[in-house]
C-alpha cells in the first residue's frame, strides 16, 4: 500500500506589485526630470530645482530597494514615502515664481508622486489609495494656492488612480484567495478519494482472505467466510461504481457496465464485460437492467437461492448483447409454451415484452441438465 | 514450448504482493502443495529484480503494487525471460488492469477469493504454459478484440476466428473448459488452445505495437 503524501497547496504570493511600482517610479522620474531640466532656464530658483531633482532621484533609489524587502515594507515606509511625495509637491513653491504657479504650471514632481499612491493602494487597497491620493490632493491645493481648473483635474486623476488601483488589487487578492481555496479543496478531495481507494483495497483483501481461509477451515468458520465473501462482493460493487444517477434525459448516455455492477453484483453473480464503456441511452439502460434483474431473480426462484449466475455484456457495435446464464437443471422442453397456454405470463413473456419495446429481442435457450441462457439483444 | 523438466523437480514460484498477510498465505499454500517458493516481493520493481535473479517458473502477481505496477512488472518479466510465466492474482477487480496485464504477457488470471486448491491448480497449469482464465477475463478479451476492430488504423489487426469467438463467449458465460468442450464437441486441449491463441494474438499485437513505437521514436530522433 502506498503511503499517503501530504497535500501541499502552493499558490504563488502576490503578483510582483512592488517591482511594477518601482518601474513606474523610474519611468516617471526619467520623464519628469527631463521636462524639469528643459524647464530649468524658466524657473525662479534653478538651484533648488536641481536639489529637488536629486532628492527625487535618491528617494526613487531608496524606495526601490526598501519596497523590495518584506521586512522593510511596513507602515513607516509608506508614511515616509507619502511624506516625501507631499513635500516635493509643496516644495514646488520654492522653485517657481507665484505668478507661474497661479498661471497653472504643474507641480514640480508631477506624476512621479503617483508612485506613493500606488504603494498605498497595493497595501491598503481602495482605502489606502484614496487616503494617499487625498493627502497629495491637499498638497496640490496648498501648493496651487487656489483651486484652479488644472488643480481640480489633477486631484480627480489622483483620486481615481488611488480608487481604481486599490479596487483592482483587492479583486486580485480575492481571486487568489479563491484559487488557493479551490486548490486546497481539490487536493483534499483527491486525497480522500485515494485514501478511500487504499482502504477499500485493503478491506477487500482482508474480506477475501477471511472467505478463503474460512472455507478451508470449515464448520462455523466456513459460515463466517461465506459472509465475508458476500460483503467483499458488495463492497467491490460499491467501490467500482462512480454512482452516476440515471436521469430521465433520453440523450444522456449511461455506461451499462457501471449499472450492472451497481445493480446485479451480489453473491454468486459473475459479471463479464469489456474493459471499455458500453454506452446506451438512459431508457435502454433502465430497461436492460430491469430485464437482467428479472432474469437473475428467476434463476434464484427456479434453481436455487445461491445458484451461480453469469452475466455477459457484449457490444458488437450494432447491438448490445446481454446474456444471463445459469448452471441449473434447465427448463424442460415445452414448459414455457405450456405456461403461456395456461395464460400465465412468465418471465419469458415479460422479458420479450421489454426487449420488443426497445426494438430488440430476447431468446431463451435451455436444455435439460445444461442450464438456461437468456440472451437479450438491443440494437444501437 | 515447455522446457524438459526432470520429472519430480518442484515448480519454482515467485510471489509478488504488497500485502504481507496475502503473501504469507499464498506462500504457505504453495509450499504445502509441493511448490518451491524461491522468492517474494512487495513491489513491482523488486519483483522484476528478483525474477531476473531467481528465474522462477511462475510469478504469482498482484496488480496493485507500489513502485511499479503489476502490469508493467509483468511486461518487464515476460520480456526479459519468456519462459517465466505470470499468473495474475488480483483482488482489485480492475478490469482495465487485468486486460493490460494479459496484453503485457500474463498467462493467466485468478481472483483472490479463489480457493487454495484453485490457486495451486492454476499455478501448476500456468507452469505448463496453459492459460488460466475466468469468465470475466474472457469477457474482457472479447471486448478488446471488438474495440480493436472498431478502431480504424492502417495496421493489421489481430482477429478472432469464428471458433475462438465461440469458445470465448461460452467461457465468458461461465462455462468451464470441460463444459465448453462438451458443448462444441471438442477436446479439452483444443478449447485450451483457442483461449491461449486469443490471448497470444493480443500479446503479439501489443508487443509489435511497442516495437513499432520504439522504431518510430528512434527514427524521429534523426
Amino acid at each position: 500500500m502506498t503511503v499517503p503524501r501530504a497535500v501541499s497547496v502552493e499558490v504563488s504570493g502576490d503578483p510582483p506589485w512592488w517591482r511594477a511600482i518601482a518601474a513606474f517610479r523610474w519611468l516617471t522620474l526619467a520623464y519628469v526630470t527631463t521636462v524639469n531640466l528643459a524647464d530649468l532656464p524658466n524657473v525662479q530658483h534653478p538651484l533648488v530645482a536641481v536639489l529637488l531633482m536629486v532628492v527625487m532621484a535618491v528617494w526613487t533609489v531608496v524606495a526601490t530597494v526598501a519596497y523590495s524587502r518584506a521586512d522593510l515594507r511596513q507602515w513607516p515606509l509608506f508614511v515616509v514615502d507619502l511624506a516625501v511625495a507631499v513635500s516635493t509637491v509643496l516644495a514646488s513653491r520654492l522653485v517657481e515664481a507665484s505668478a507661474r504657479i497661479a498661471a497653472g504650471e504643474p507641480t514640480f514632481p508631477q506624476m512621479w508622486v503617483v508612485g506613493a499612491i500606488l504603494a498605498w493602494a497595493v497595501c491598503w487597497q481602495r482605502r489606502g489609495g484614496l487616503a494617499a491620493a487625498g493627502a497629495l490632493a491637499a498638497a496640490d491645493v496648498v501648493e496651487g494656492g487656489a483651486l484652479s481648473a488644472n488643480t481640480v483635474k489633477g486631484i480627480v486623476t489622483l483620486l481615481l488612480v488611488g480608487l481604481v488601483v486599490g479596487y483592482v488589487v483587492g479583486l486580485v487578492r480575492r481571486a487568489q484567495d479563491a484559487l488557493a481555496e479551490a486548490i486546497r479543496i481539490q487536493g483534499a478531495t483527491r486525497e480522500r478519494e485515494r485514501l478511500s481507494r487504499d482502504i477499500h483495497d485493503s478491506v477487500l483483501q482482508v474480506l477475501a482472505f477471511v472467505q478463503r481461509r474460512g472455507a478451508e477451515i470449515g464448520g462455523d468458520a466456513a459460515e463466517l467466510g461465506h459472509l465475508a465473501g458476500e460483503q467483499e462482493q458488495a463492497l467491490r460493487g460499491l467501490v467500482s461504481v462512480s454512482r452516476e444517477s440515471i436521469s430521465g434525459d433520453a440523450d444522456s448516455k449511461v455506461d451499462l457496465r457501471e449499472l450492472f455492477n451497481a445493480g446485479q453484483a451480489g453473491p454468486h453473480v459473475h459479471l463479464a464485460t469489456p474493459a471499455t464503456p458500453v454506452l446506451v441511452t438512459g431508457h435502454q439502460a433502465r430497461e436492460l437492467a430491469a430485464a437482467v434483474a428479472a432474469a437473475v431473480h428467476n434463476v434464484r426462484r427456479h434453481v436455487a437461492e445461491d445458484a451461480d449466475v453469469w452475466v455477459l455484456l457484449e457490444d458488437t457495435g450494432d447491438e448490445v448483447v446481454v446474456t444471463v446464464r445459469d448452471d441449473g437443471q434447465g427448463i424442460p422442453a415445452g414448459r414455457l409454451e405450456e405456461a403461456a397456454a395456461e395464460g400465465r405470463l412468465g418471465v419469458a413473456q415479460s422479458l420479450r415484452g421489454r426487449l420488443h419495446e426497445l426494438g430488440g429481442r430476447a431468446a431463451i435457450t435451455s436444455a435439460p441438465g445444461d442450464g438456461t441462457e437468456v440472451e437479450l439483444r438491443v440494437p444501437r | 514450448m515447455c522446457p524438459d523438466e526432470p520429472a519430480g523437480s518442484p515448480i519454482t514460484v515467485l510471489v509478488v504482493d504488497d500485502h504481507p498477510m496475502w503473501r504469507d498465505a499464498v506462500e504457505r499454500d504453495l509450499a504445502a502443495a509441493g511448490f518451491r517458493v524461491v522468492g517474494t516481493a512487495a513491489d513491482g520493481a523488486k519483483a522484476v529484480r528478483v525474477a531476473a535473479a531467481v528465474r522462477p517458473d511462475v510469478v504469482v502477481m498482484d496488480l496493485q503494487l507500489p513502485e511499479k505496477s503489476g502490469v508493467v512488472a509483468t511486461g518487464d518479466i515476460t520480456a526479459a525471460r519468456p519462459e517465466t510465466r505470470v499468473l495474475v492474482l488480483s483482488a482489485s477487480g480492475e478490469q482495465r488492469d487485468v486486460l493490460e496485464a494479459v496484453k503485457a504477457g500474463a498467462t493467466g488470471y485468478l481472483v483472490k477469493s479463489a480457493s487454495a486448491a484453485e490457486l495451486t491448480d492454476a499455478v501448476r497449469r500456468t507452469a505448463a504454459g496453459e492459460a488460466t482464465f475466468t469468465a470475466g477475463l474472457a469477457g474482457l478479451l472479447l471486448g478488446e478484440y471488438r474495440r480493436l476492430a472498431a478502431t480504424p488504423t492502417g495496421d493489421p489487426l489481430p482477429q478472432l476466428s469464428e471458433r475462438e469467438t465461440e469458445v470465448l463467449r461460452l467461457v465468458a458465460k461461465g462455462m468451464t473448459a470441460k463444459q465448453v468442450a462438451a458443448r462444441l464437441v471438442l477436446s479439452h486441449r483444443t478449447v485450451q488452445n483457442h483461449v491461449q491463441n486469443a490471448m497470444q494474438k493480443l500479446q503479439l499485437h501489443n508487443r509489435a505495437g511497442l516495437v513499432r513505437y520504439a522504431i518510430e521514436a528512434g527514427l524521429d530522433e534523426e
